[in-house]
């Protein structure tokens, strides 16, 4: 069996960080958590993730400048955002600008399992490719 | 007509310094009560006085008239007597004329006693025409009888036979004759020297009266016009005032000011009936304000709302999937946590429903400090999206405001968006609340940091209908319905900016009580 994939994931309510962290990690998943987004950022300077979820409305650095971030280091990496029904031109933007799928708040933990079961088998395609 | 004139009864309203009526405004009990008032009057309209100075102006021009009318027709009699007069001299010394050659020659008698004929019909005419002339002439036309009598008997004895009596009495009669034949010119040419001055006196009093008659006419013009005009401009002046304080958001009623009613005080109903009707769409522009910043706060709400639910909703899914292989302590953790996030859900939705319901305006002693906390706890979204940070600072013992708290709040909400709107990503906007030097006055700062107002911009930027975003659909309505309601509160919003530096919006609330808070 290959190595677990790495999830970051980032969302300023801590909340979603502790419900989803258990519920990936079972999963086989090996999660990373942050409430601030500056923590996040210094975290991906030093690592390499498969994927990175993160919300968009955030303090000081929002997910739009995390995905930007992201891809200009790691293009591989698949990055789900999340965002609010309100805001969806947000998400269109987050689209836009490289990000591989999105899931608008509230949601279950299946939706974002299933949003990261279609980023791990992307990236599994990709890797048979090459 | 003075006493008519004077603006008596002037009303404490009028002299009211107390400000603009801070209770709910006009209602109709009040409508009804100032338009029975100003009805109820007795009427001195413009109109009656403006058909007063015109029978007056007309009376004593008709006088003058009248006088003037004398005059020509003492003139006219004149006149007539001179005609008669000069033309019987004339004919008298042609007898004259006529007696002297009648004196050297022996021959002539016949042609003056012809001329004096002419002359005595002429005289006599005229004294039968008029009375008046008759008392005139009468004198002179006895003296010319007597002085043809005499001629006529010059004649009779020019005919007798030749005897030393007849020369005696002709010779006397001739003396008569001379004597009274220049008595009789002398005596006419002054009868028409005096009747010459009369007729120039008469003249002249003619031109006095054209003169009074103008200069009365100028005085009583002038009279009238100055009443009507001081009438009419100290009620328009009044009116100015009227809309001035209105256009601050005062809408007490005009109530009566003098003792009677004219025009203008159907004027002053009229414009009470427009009070009424500004102050219901006031109302409802307010409302209407208030509603599109609802619409504003809504969305911002709707995504503030979606992270507690977020929660409840991950929460809940998890303990039901995990709940087998969930400690006791773990169950209640995750019950504790969608408890939390239900109370944080309904007070984010609390707080925009007590601003959204619709009231009436409701004045209370208020603590604007709490008031400005509570604007921004609605605001909180639009904030963090705008990545701003807010710099409050409130000083303690704040002087008590009487206000509405959710028309207060509409209006701060006006000011800290529209700082949102030139704030960037990370900028700062400093609101600073605090009792002026006087502590008459409690002041609410608001200052961005963005781009600033031009000076040529600012005195518009309460105008209704102004923006500068207009290209966002924006309907510029904000800072208008903003300075109303502060207006109303007997307060004011100000601006002050510099380019590229910032702007501060200063609001300012009379204080109900210094240091009550």
């Amino acid at each position: 069996m290959s190595k677990p994939m790495t999830i970051l994931l980032l969302d300023d309510e801590p909340i979603v960080g502790k419900r989803l962290q258990p519920a990936l990690a079972k999963e086989g998943y090996e999660v990373e958590v942050f409430q601030n987004s500056i923590e996040a950022l210094t975290r991906i300077e030093e690592k390499e993730f498969d994927i990175v979820v993160t919300d968009i409305y955030m303090d000081e650095v929002d997910g739009i400048q995390i995905l930007e971030k992201v891809h200009e280091k790691y293009p591989k990496t698949k990055v789900i955002v999340i965002t609010g029904y309100a805001m969806m031109e947000m998400a269109r933007e987050a689209m836009e600008k490289g990000a591989f799928d999105f899931i608008a708040k509230p949601f279950k933990p299946d939706d974002l399992r299933d949003a990261i079961l279609k980023a791990v088998s992307s990236l599994r395609s990709e890797s048979a490719l090459q | 007509m003075t006493e008519w004139i004077a603006d008596r009864f002037q009303t404490l309203g009028e002299g009211n310094a107390d400000g603009p009526d801070s209770t709910n405004g006009p209602n109709m009990k009040a409508f009804e009560s100032t338009r029975k008032a100003l009805l109820s009057r007795p009427k001195f309209s413009i109109r009656l006085q403006i058909y007063i100075s015109f029978v007056f102006s007309f009376t004593v021009i008709l006088g003058f008239a009248i006088a003037q009318l004398a005059a020509m027709q003492m003139m006219k009699k004149k006149v007539v007597i001179l005609d008669a007069a000069n033309n019987a001299l004339y004919e008298i010394q042609h007898a004259l004329s006529f007696q002297n050659d009648f004196f050297l020659y022996g021959a002539g008698l016949d042609e003056a006693l012809a001329s004096l004929r002419r002359a005595r019909s002429l005289l006599q005419n005229a004294v039968d025409s008029s009375r008046d002339i008759g008392d005139i002439l009468g004198d002179l036309l006895a003296r010319e009888k007597g002085y043809e009598s005499m001629l006529k008997n010059r004649d009779s004895l020019e005919k007798q036979p030749y005897s030393a009596e007849k020369e005696a009495a002709i010779e006397k009669l001739d003396a008569e004759i001379r004597t009274e034949g220049k008595g009789t010119a002398i005596f006419g040419r002054e009868l028409i020297l005096r009747e010459k001055k009369a007729l120039q006196r008469m003249i002249g009093l003619s031109q006095n009266i054209h003169a009074y008659s103008l200069f009365s006419l100028l005085l009583i013009i002038l009279f009238f016009t100055f009443l009507l005009t001081r009438r009419i401009l100290a009620r328009i002046n009044r009116f100015v005032k009227y809309t001035q304080r209105i256009a601050l958001g005062n809408y007490t009623l005009i109530i009566p000011a003098r003792s009677y009613r004219d025009e203008f005080s159907d004027l002053a109903v009229a414009i009470n009936r427009m009070i009424m009707e500004l102050k219901l769409r006031q109302d409802i522009l307010v409302q209407s304000h208030k509603l599109k910043a609802i619409g504003a706060l809504t969305a911002g709400v709707a995504h503030e709302l979606n992270n507690p639910l977020n929660n409840i909703m991950l929460t809940a899914h998890m303990f039901k999937e995990d709940y087998p292989n969930l400690s006791d302590e773990e169950r209640q953790e995750m019950m504790e946590d969608v408890i939390h996030e239900s109370e944080r859900a309904k007070k984010i939705v609390s707080n925009l429903l007590d601003f959204a319901r619709e009231s009436h305006t409701v004045m209370a002693p208020l603590d604007i400090g709490g008031v400005i906390r509570e604007t921004l706890d609605l605001a909180a979204n639009q904030i963090n999206l705008k990545g701003a940070h807010i710099d409050l600072r409130i000083e303690s013992h704040l002087p008590v405001v009487n206000g509405d708290k959710q028309q207060l709040i509409q209006v701060f909400l006006n000011v800290i968006f529209n700082a949102l709107d030139v704030t960037p990503k990370g900028g700062r906007i400093v609101v600073d609340v605090g009792p002026t030097k006087t502590a008459k006055f409690l002041t609410v700062k608001v200052t961005d940091f963005g781009p600033g107002i031009p000076d040529h911009v600012i005195p518009s930027i309460f105008d209704p209908f102004f923006t500068t975003k207009s290209k966002q659909g924006g309907t510029g309505l904000g800072l208008s319905v903003s300075q109303g309601i502060v207006a109303k509160h007997g307060g004011e919003i100000s601006a002050y900016s510099e380019p590229n530096a910032g702007t501060t919006f200063t609001v300012a609330l009379p204080a109900a009580s210094p240091h009550g808070v």
